[in-house]
């Protein structure tokens, strides 16, 4: 069984001050999986770009630069594909039955096969997760001793969706996990923030995925277009099952609904597009549009 | 016995493993053997040395020798103490064997970590060492340089350890600082020890810089047709070693750029040049990695080029060394050196380091932590030397602490046993860190000794009783052909306490590589060969026979650059150091005018002097009277009354006010005085090395000293009082000038006439030009009684440097302001009028490229003073007095002059100097709020 999508992300820049160079890198484009083709991809910038070049990163996603330098008020970067996903969400109860702390034990002596730096990169602090005394503490109920790995990913999921507040605007890209556990809200990057920092403050290797997950209409409506937006989860890693990918936000593990853009460390890996500019004065505002509807649907955009 | 870092005659043959043999009584020497000389009577003496420091001292002020970014009144001076440190070559040869191996081990694990990576296993190489050093850069994975070599240019940090054998402390690969302070120490050592220089067959810095120049021609991109440019990338003037970054750039010849000056544009990196975009082959980097790029590497950077990374990666731009190379200097690496020197080389390490454990290996972590009172613990996530600390002076309650961060992240921590000949030697990021970390305390507070704990180095190192205790060797290999060219010598620096850091205090010494102490060979000179503009130019004195001519005729041997190197950055810089110097200048000749009129009337206020001396006093240095004091508004039109001295210049007493011309002279924190414009000169100059000639320095470092001399000595007499106003300022201000006019000279006679020093030209110009008419507009508009005029119209022909040109013309008749304006104004033989000044303008500004705006405006502007000028009747607007006493007329032509002077200069930047606009970082869709909230059970937010 599998899934098509159409998959448009459009970002726009407006300047208060005439921008003469804009500089960019973009992680808008789905990368290919076993469980996720992208059929067909395009990028626009527009103004157009003097210079582009399309680069797969350290972690395998397919970014694009971007360099424009002719004089602008509005920069708009659209990336648009097709993909198709087969994933099947697995059953937490026919995961590898392993205690998270012979995985932890396992990483810590190689013994991982051939994804030993991914693996052991993926326990270490990085730019936006820390491994804090506030998260250690959140995280202690979860990691009785003994438990099998796969029901830690269950609980921290079920506990982040129940015990934080979804609020949109309430974190910025400079939230840590110690503001969030404090003020108790935040959104799916802090969740994933989270995850990952207290599997990795018990050795555990974790990931951080950029991608998108399919919203419906509520029965007898229309699809609001252009609704759609980033999302982020985590991936784990679990002897035998590899990388297993857990959405926090909605206590479930992925599947076809969602559409997999790359991964990293944590958001300042993969986040969809950063950039600089010259110009006189700061001041822009800054919109986005994602739309992830089924193949075939009107187009959008 | 042994010697910190010199070596040590024996009587037994060295030992097979190239240590020093049999020791001969114990402790350490602090002197090197002067044994090899044919007279030992030639040895230094104490006194000998004592007069070698005081002339070295002079030496590098007069070359602006600085470390430490911009300090006042020689807190910055570059500390070197003559006294070599002296190695035999035998002993040398061992070492730069074992340095080239290093060099060679260490280039292949470079290209083994951005590529293969088959050295990253728990047996050879932990994972962790490099995945969590912040120096392994993600972005650059899979780069590779053109030839055989990643690793260029690295620098070993050695001591001797208590056998007397050398020991590697530190590799420093990111963007090793300290070979121009090598080469500058050589120049100056020679010259102040040239007593036994010349005695000694001393190996050459020269053919490391030469190698250093091959190695960057070596690495141009494939796609290169050769004629790109070759740039150092500066971390900026502010940065420690701005002195080392800018001599290295002059030496080789090479553009001095900040990232600023260069622009990645079709996925090529070009140097902003005046004449337009010119091609970027390769960056000489001394800029941290992170900081090279603001997309790709660390955001927020205003120091990088946007798309550096870019550029890189399609190979089109050869960065040296390449970004990502600091993850060598992970003091972990250390650990592993020697079972890599067997898998890589199949050879065995020849330069050991110190003993360094890495606390991510279990059994290294508990031997560790027993021993942490005697241990040097390093974070390996910080920069190089930063954030150490000295396990022995911690209380117990610090080791503890320092035990629970070690636990909670074992593998981001390395200990190292400290050696020495005679106790611990502590390398302290020694002329690091480069670059914006320079801005961030480097290591973090609690980790430095405190002041005055045992061990705190203090004040100059090798002047402390007892010599210096503990010692570190800098050296440097360069790629060169199949190997690595190691310089034959280095940095040497010396400390009183433990820890060896330039920023600490430490000084540095020259190391001399003895080629043969038995066959004294005649006396040679080594002088750096400094690039000014495209000629080749030495500088030093006494014979210059030997080394110089080779080097500068195979300096040479890539041919020159054919790029201009000019920025409008530059072009600033020159163009405020002609501005300042000749405001400085100009400051100079009003004090010396008000300073002689005020010891002649200051007791006689309402005589004609005095009320001239008043009249000048207001008009002329408003600054210097006290508040509310300055009849003279801030334009320097006067208003003063015609009878009785201006408002403010006498007190109560109908005494005169004495005016604080002293603070005029030497207060460098008030803008517009003359010390504040020398420092400003000094600091431009500074950041235009690479473009001045190396005798530009010696003028602005005697000025300072004169300034600094006169600041500190304590003048009698109350300042208030009359004498004292002008105690110790003629001579200070004679001094002044004298360096000022030398700086002069060896602008007008010392450089090519390009564009470069067509700004320099133009801004002392415009600035003459400004200050002129503002004094006239201060003196000339009011008319006076006869007797006053004259007095204050004579000071004016004094403070414009021309009054015995009037005197001789006007045969002894009193000054008149007819005359005067007609000399002062527009007389074009005269090189201090207006007239002069604006065709020198005018010959300057259409000699240079614009890189901003049409220039329409600027040359407008100019040509309506040049008609102002043409068109002033001078003798009928001076004789044009009004009842209120004012020449209206002349003032209002003046006005129009002055204003148009005004928005020229502004014009000239905007034109000349348009700096491109400011980097900033896009808001980041985090913050947009874009993101995707948690769905209902149907899959519907």
């Amino acid at each position: 069984m599998s899934r098509t999508y159409d998959l448009v992300h459009r970002t726009r820049y407006v300047y208060t001050a005439p921008v003469t160079g804009s500089y960019g890198r973009t992680t808008t484009t789905p990368r290919d999986l076993p469980d996720q083709r992208c059929l067909t991809t395009a990028l626009v910038v527009d103004p157009e770009p003097a210079d582009t070049a399309a680069h797969t990163d350290w972690f395998g996603n397919r970014t694009t630069y971007y360099a424009v330098t002719t004089p602008h008020t509005e920069l708009v970067v659209t990336a648009r594909s097709r993909v198709e996903v087969t994933r099947v969400a697995p059953d937490p109860a026919t995961l590898p039955d392993h205690a998270w702390e012979t995985v932890a034990e396992r990483v810590a002596t190689g013994a991982v096969g051939t994804d030993l730096l991914a693996v052991r990169e993926a326990v270490l602090p990085s730019a936006h997760v820390a491994t804090t005394d506030a998260v250690r503490a959140w995280a202690a109920p979860t990691f009785t001793a003994g438990r099998p790995l796969a029901e830690v990913l269950v609980e921290l999921a079920h506990r982040i969706r129940t015990e934080l507040a979804y609020r949109s605007g309430s974190t910025t890209v400079r939230t840590t996990q110690d503001e969030l556990l404090a003020q108790g809200a935040g959104v799916c990057q802090d969740f994933a923030h989270l995850m990952i920092a207290a599997l990795r403050a018990h050795g555990l290797p974790a990931r951080y995925v950029s991608g998108y997950i399919e919203t419906r209409p509520r029965p007898g409506r229309e699809k609001l277009r252009g609704a759609d937006a980033s999302h982020a989860w985590v991936a784990a890693w679990l002897p035998g099952a590899g990388w297993v990918d857990v959405d926090p936000t909605n206590d479930r593990f992925v599947d076809d609904q969602y559409v997999v853009l790359g991964w990293g460390r944590d958001y300042d890996d993969v986040p969809p597009l950063r950039g600089v500019i010259f110009t006189e004065r700061s001041g822009s505002s800054l919109t986005v549009e994602v739309d992830l509807v089924p193949a075939g649907s009107d187009p959008f955009l | 016995m042994t010697d910190l870092l010199s070596s040590v005659p024996l009587a037994g043959a060295d030992g097979p493993d190239g240590r020093r043999g049999g020791r001969r009584g114990g402790g350490v020497a602090h002197r090197p053997d002067w044994g090899w000389l044919e007279d030992p009577a030639d040895a230094p003496t104490p006194e000998v040395l004592a007069r070698a420091r005081e002339a070295a001292d002079r030496l590098l002020a007069d070359h602006g020798v600085t470390y430490g970014g911009d300090r006042r009144d020689g807190d910055d001076a570059w500390r070197l103490d003559p006294e070599p440190v002296i190695v035999d070559e035998g002993e040398w040869q061992r070492l730069d064997r074992g340095l080239a191996q290093r060099a060679l081990l260490l280039d292949a694990v470079l290209q083994d970590l951005y590529g293969p990576r088959r050295l990253l296993s728990d047996r050879l190489l932990p994972p962790h060492v490099v995945l969590a050093h912040p120096g392994f850069l993600r972005e650059v994975d899979g780069v590779r340089l053109p030839g055989r070599r990643e690793l260029v240019l690295t620098a070993t940090d050695l001591v001797r350890d208590a056998s007397g054998g050398w020991c590697a402390v530190a590799d420093r690969t990111q963007a090793p600082s300290g070979a121009g302070y090598a080469m500058e120490d050589r120049r100056v050592v020679s010259q102040v020890m040239a007593g036994v220089y010349r005695q000694a067959s001393i190996a050459r810095l020269g053919p490391f810089f030469r190698a250093l120049r091959t190695a960057l021609h070596a690495v141009r991109p494939a796609s290169s047709d050769g004629a790109g440019a070759i740039v150092l990338l500066t971390s900026g003037e502010a940065s420690e070693t701005a002195f080392d970054q800018a001599y290295l750039a002059s030496m080789l010849g090479l553009p001095l750029v900040e990232g600023s000056d260069l622009v990645v544009r079709g996925g090529r990196v070009w140097l902003h040049g005046l004449d337009g975009l010119e091609r970027v082959d390769v960056v000489l980097r001394r800029l941290d990695a992170d900081w090279c790029d603001p997309l790709d590497l660390r955001a927020g950077s205003r120091l990088g080029v946007p798309g550096l990374v870019r550029a890189v990666r399609g190979g089109a731009v050869s960065v040296v060394n390449p970004l990502g190379s600091s993850v060598l200097e992970s003091p972990a690496l250390l650990r592993y050196l020697p079972r890599l020197a067997r898998v890589v080389l199949d050879e065995d390490l020849l330069l050991p380091s110190a003993p360094t454990w890495w606390c991510g290996e279990e059994a290294a972590r508990a031997h560790v932590l027993t021993r942490l009172d005697r241990l040097t613990l390093l974070p390996t996530t910080h920069g190089p030397g930063s954030g150490a600390v000295l396990g022995w002076q911690l209380d117990a309650a610090g080791r503890a602490a320092l035990r629970a961060r070690i636990e909670a992240e074992p593998w981001a921590w390395v200990a190292q046993e400290p050696v020495g000949p005679s106790g611990p030697v502590v390398d302290l990021a020694a002329a690091e860190p480069e670059g914006p970390d320079a801005l961030v305390p480097p290591p973090t507070g609690d980790l430095l000794p405190a002041p005055g704990a045992p061990g705190t180095p203090g004040g100059r190192a090798a002047d402390a009783a007892g010599g210096p205790a503990a010692a570190v060797l800098r050296t440097f290999a360069v790629a060169h052909h199949e190997g690595y060219t190691v310089m034959a010598g280095g940095l040497a620096r010396v400390s009183a306490g433990p820890v060896v850091s330039s920023a600490l205090g430490a000084a540095a010494k020259d190391v001399w590589v003895l080629a043969n102490p038995d066959a004294a060979r005649p006396p040679t000179q080594e002088m750096p060969v400094v690039t000014v503009t495209g000629v080749a130019r030495r500088d030093g004195t006494g014979d210059d026979r030997g080394g110089t001519v080779e080097m500068s005729v195979e300096m040479f041997d890539e041919g020159p650059q054919r790029v201009t190197g000019l920025s409008p950055r530059t072009a600033e810089n020159l163009w405020w150091l002609g501005r300042y110097a000749e405001r400085a200048e100009d400051t100079v000749r009003v004090l010396r005018a008000v300073g002689d009129r005020w010891d002649d009337y200051h007791r006689t206020p309402w005589s004609p002097g005095g009320r001239a001396l008043a009249a000048l006093l207001a008009s002329l240095v408003p600054a210097a009277v006290p508040a509310g004091a300055s009849a003279g508004t801030s334009d320097g039109t006067s208003v003063v009354p015609v009878a009785g001295p201006p408002p403010g210049t006498v007190d109560a007493d109908g005494r005169l006010v004495a005016p604080r011309l002293r603070d005029l002279m030497l207060d460098d924190r008030t803008p517009g005085t003359v010390a504040a414009s020398v420092r400003r000169s000094a600091r431009a100059a500074g950041a235009v090395r690479d473009q001045l000639s190396p005798d530009a320095f010696g003028p602005l470092a005697r000025i300072e000293r004169a300034l600094r001399d006169e600041r500190l000595r304590v003048r009698p007499g109350s300042p208030g009082q009359g004498p004292a106003v002008t105690a110790g300022l003629r001579g200070t201000l004679d001094r002044v000038l004298e360096g000022l006019l030398a700086l002069a000279g060896v602008s007008s006679e010392g450089l090519v006439r390009d564009s470069g020093w067509r700004f320099l030209d133009a801004g002392r110009r415009i600035e003459r030009a400004q200050h002129l008419v503002t004094t006239l507009l201060g003196t000339v508009v009011q008319a006076r009684p006869p007797q006053v005029d004259d007095l204050v119209l004579e000071s004016v022909l004094l403070v414009h440097e021309s009054a015995m040109t009037y005197r001789r013309r006007q045969q002894g008749r009193g000054v008149e302001a007819g005359g005067l304006l007609e000399l002062l104004v527009q007389d074009r033989t005269n090189p201090r009028s207006l007239a002069y000044q604006l065709h020198r303008l005018r010959d300057d500004l259409t000699a240079v490229p614009g890189t901003g705006r049409a220039p329409d405006q600027r040359d407008h502007l100019l040509a309506d003073v040049v008609d102002l000028v043409e068109e002033l009747e001078a003798v009928p607007v001076a004789a044009a007095v009004e009842d209120d006493g004012r020449r209206g007329r002349l003032a209002e032509q003046l006005e129009s002059m002055r204003w148009r002077l005004l928005a020229l200069a502004d014009e000239v930047e905007r034109v000349h100097m348009a700096r491109p606009l400011p980097v900033r970082s896009l808001e980041d869709p985090w913050d947009a709020g874009d993101l995707r909230g948690p769905l209902d059970g149907r899959g519907t937010p």
